[in-house]
């Protein structure tokens, strides 16, 4: 048994390594020739206390060192066998040759390298508070497709609730909506045993097809009930200051500090906490959790009912923390998104976090592109995001495993 | 596509709720097929629907909608029109195209009027209405080059289609028109005439992509946007109520934005109307008196269909002689002196 468990894991590392030499070498004899010149990657923004030069490399130079670096560390990994920085040598060799790309893509040129980060985080919170979501009700067994549904329930209540009584009465009611979606959920699932992909698609068609009618009969008729205030950013002192990451971290509104701190609650509730541990068992092997004592129904209703309410959170940035008002499917399937990277964060609240991160920055990413007129069409570049992430996941994440008893209905004896 | 299009599953129960459920018998109806964004995106399909919204007031007909939330709709919704005794079935977008000639075919006696197709060959039962929204967007172009301070403007799609670009070409090259006639170096990012290729969202529907990607202009130094993106512009007029208008300006598209999003009506510098309201009502008014004509309708600066909004509140900011330049330059485009297309 486990020698061909190490049989297969040092077939990996091969992979792994061949992958990373063939990077290295492509690298070299395709960017390195046009990549005269330097790139130019601005670090402060005008208005910054403390404005940093900006970040000029040589692009050739650069792409040579990185080409070297992916040889060596692919070459490693080949000739050693060491499996166990097999996926940091990937993650690592990923980055930089990600790295050289830009550079390549930037060489002559420039752009705001701050600003993209910034938007890398922004455009990260509703993927990563739709992951969170299905974190906290995957855990406890209960598969989550309605997310995008409340995500788009916490959009329309932010901005109709945002309109008539203010900004943090919108957000409350977001989170409300949010929630009772969440018990909904739990009640047809758990009480009644209703498949749960179907409870899930229900969820999603009755909130598009609700907000999708009030929004074109009555929010065209009084616009006044569509025109929520925007939570704006909110400089932390000292720590805004600081260059490159002040803006980057520090600068931000409440939904971004928001998905953090949230990301932070949760792993601590779930791995430190006794009802965090109680949740999992249900989600593992509901039988054992129902006998030695723990209410397995409660557990689910709770979890899920909590998961709505962060799922409604992050459906009030779309309206609240963005761009004050609702319009028809204005999520945009972004609760997918976050179910993926709640899969690519193997069930983990950070990992779903950072998952989210890097699709945000590979959005991001892709608009400097379009901007920077590299010779690739617009329309792969939009692809940028989805193949960044499959090559993060089957290659840095491996193989991740769902809570054991994740979609089954527990039926009491 | 950008974003996975989840609303397609939900096409069904969309199409069963936008359905307005007709009243009494009129003598005519006009049916209309909405693109993806809504009939409320506060301009391209809104602006369409007002033309039957204004045939409805002054001809006394009936008026119907169906939403598209999805391009697999679009059939759908057009098929189900066709057994509803339609006199007009007018489908909204260029996206519509092939559905639309598909059912004028298959219903040679069905009158169909699409917006922004041309069909060569033309289709004896459908008129198609186009404009010539590079004419206004070259007015637009100038006068965002003769305002900006950076030097740097901006532009966005939102997906690369000929009706979307068109706003793009004609926008470029009056900034290129302005940097030739007074020597100067005002630059455009987000659409490359060369390539054809630029800054696209890939959908009309996340308006928070709107402000993201007037954000990265802006971040990049541009301080006057113009995105050609339906509803996902109104997320970039957000970010400019936020930062303020000597930051960033935002030009509108299709509807004056002026008037439709009025809330934040003071970021808009100006818009490039393309008076879809008034080319859909007069195919209405034509079809009504039995005049209908497949064909083609072309909205020009010369007859209204397409035309620069006024100023309004930033009247007091543009320069009396970049006015006159710009009145000048469009009696110039009319008269066929200039020319926008090279």
């Amino acid at each position: 048994m486990s020698v061909l468990l190490d049989k297969a894991r040092q077939r990996q590392t091969r992979i792994t390594g061949a992958v990373l030499i063939a990077l290295g070498v492509l690298i070299a004899v395709f960017f390195a020739p046009d990549a005269a010149g330097s790139a130019t990657f601005r670090l402060s923004r005008p208005n910054d206390v403390w404005p940093v030069p900006n970040l000029v490399v040589p692009g050739g130079a650069f792409i040579y060192v990185v080409s070297a670096l992916l040889v060596f560390l692919g070459a490693r990994q080949f000739a050693r066998g060491a499996a166990r920085w097999s996926s940091l040598s990937l993650g690592v060799g990923l980055a930089i040759a990600v790295a050289a790309f830009l550079v390549w893509a930037t060489v002559g040129k420039s752009f705001s390298l701050s600003g993209m980060l910034q938007a890398s985080l922004v455009r990260a919170v509703p993927i990563a508070l739709g992951g969170l979501a299905g974190v906290l009700s995957e855990r406890v067994a209960v598969v989550n497709i309605g997310i995008e549904g409340m995500l788009l329930a916490g959009a329309f209540t932010g901005a109709l609730v945002g309109s008539l009584a203010g900004g943090v009465a919108g957000l409350l009611a977001a989170v409300a909506v949010g929630g009772v979606f969440g018990f909904v959920l739990a009640a047809l699932v758990v009480t009644y045993r209703m498949d749960q992909i179907i409870a899930g698609v229900f969820i999603n068609l009755f909130v598009l097809g609700l907000t999708s009618y009030i929004s074109s009969q009555v929010f065209q008729e009084y616009r006044a009930l569509n025109n929520a205030p925007v939570f704006r950013a909110i400089e932390i002192p000292f720590l805004s200051d600081i260059p490159v990451i002040g803006p980057v971290f520090f600068n931000q509104n409440l939904f971004v500090y928001g998905a953090f701190i949230l990301a932070g609650l949760a792993t601590y509730y779930l791995f430190h906490t006794r009802l965090g541990l109680r949740a999992r068992a249900v989600g593992e092997h509901p039988r054992a959790a129902d006998t030695l004592g723990i209410n397995v129904y409660r557990t689910r209703f709770v979890n899920v009912t909590v998961a709505g309410m962060v799922a409604g959170f992050g459906g009030a940035w779309f309206t609240l923390g963005s761009v004050g008002r609702f319009d028809e499917g204005m999520t945009g399937g972004r609760g997918f998104i976050g179910l993926a990277a709640m899969i690519f964060g193997r069930w983990h609240p950070v990992g779903a976090l950072l998952a989210a991160l890097v699709f945000g920055f590979a959005d991001s990413l892709q608009q400097k592109l379009a901007l920077l007129r590299t010779p690739i069409p617009s329309e792969f570049l939009a692809m940028a995001p989805y193949i960044a992430t499959i090559i993060v996941v089957a290659g840095v994440v491996g193989r991740a495993r769902a809570p054991a008893a994740d979609g089954k209905p527990y039926v009491k004896e | 596509m950008k974003a996975i299009r989840s609303n397609r599953v939900f096409s069904a129960i969309a199409v069963a709720t936008a359905l307005v459920v007709g009243g009494p018998a009129f003598a005519f109806t006009a049916c209309q097929v909405t693109d993806t964004g809504g009939i409320d995106d506060n301009s391209f399909n809104q602006t369409a629907w007002k033309g039957v919204q204004d045939a409805i007031e002054d001809f006394g007909i009936e008026g119907r909608f169906l939403e598209s939330t999805a391009e697999t709709d679009y059939e759908a919704n057009i098929n189900s029109l066709i057994d509803g005794a339609c006199d007009i079935i007018v489908t909204v977008g260029f996206l519509l195209g092939d559905a639309t000639r598909d059912a004028a075919l298959a219903n040679p006696d069905q009158p169909f009027s699409i917006v922004d197709f041309a069909y060569d060959p033309e289709i004896p039962n459908v008129l198609g209405q186009v404009y010539a929204t590079d004419q206004a967007a070259f007015l637009a172009g100038y006068l965002a080059a003769g305002m900006t301070e950076t030097k740097i403007v901006g532009t966005f799609g939102g997906i690369n289609i000929p009706p979307v670009t068109i706003f793009m070409d004609g926008f470029v090259k009056g900034v290129e028109h302005w940097n030739a006639a007074k020597d100067d170096a005002v630059e455009v990012l987000g659409w490359n005439l060369e390539d054809r290729e630029g800054l696209f969202t890939n959908n009309f529907d996340n308006l928070d992509d709107g402000r993201a990607f007037a954000q990265n202009l802006y971040d990049e130094g541009a301080d006057i946007v113009l995105p050609v993106a339906g509803p996902v512009g109104l997320g970039s007029a957000t970010l400019a109520d936020e930062l303020g208008i000597d930051q960033l300006k935002i030009i509108g598209v299709d509807a004056d934005l002026y008037f439709t999003d009025t809330e934040r009506q003071h970021v808009y510098l100006t818009s490039i109307t393309k008076r879809m309201d008034a080319t859909v009502r007069a195919v209405i008014e034509a079809t009504m008196k039995g005049e209908f004509e497949g064909g083609l309708l072309v909205g020009t600066l010369e007859n209204g269909g397409v035309g620069l909004a006024p100023f309004h509140d930033m009247d007091g900011l543009v320069p009396d002689d970049l006015k006159a330049e710009l009145e000048a330059l469009r009696v110039g485009i009319i008269d066929g002196s200039i020319s926008v297309s090279d």
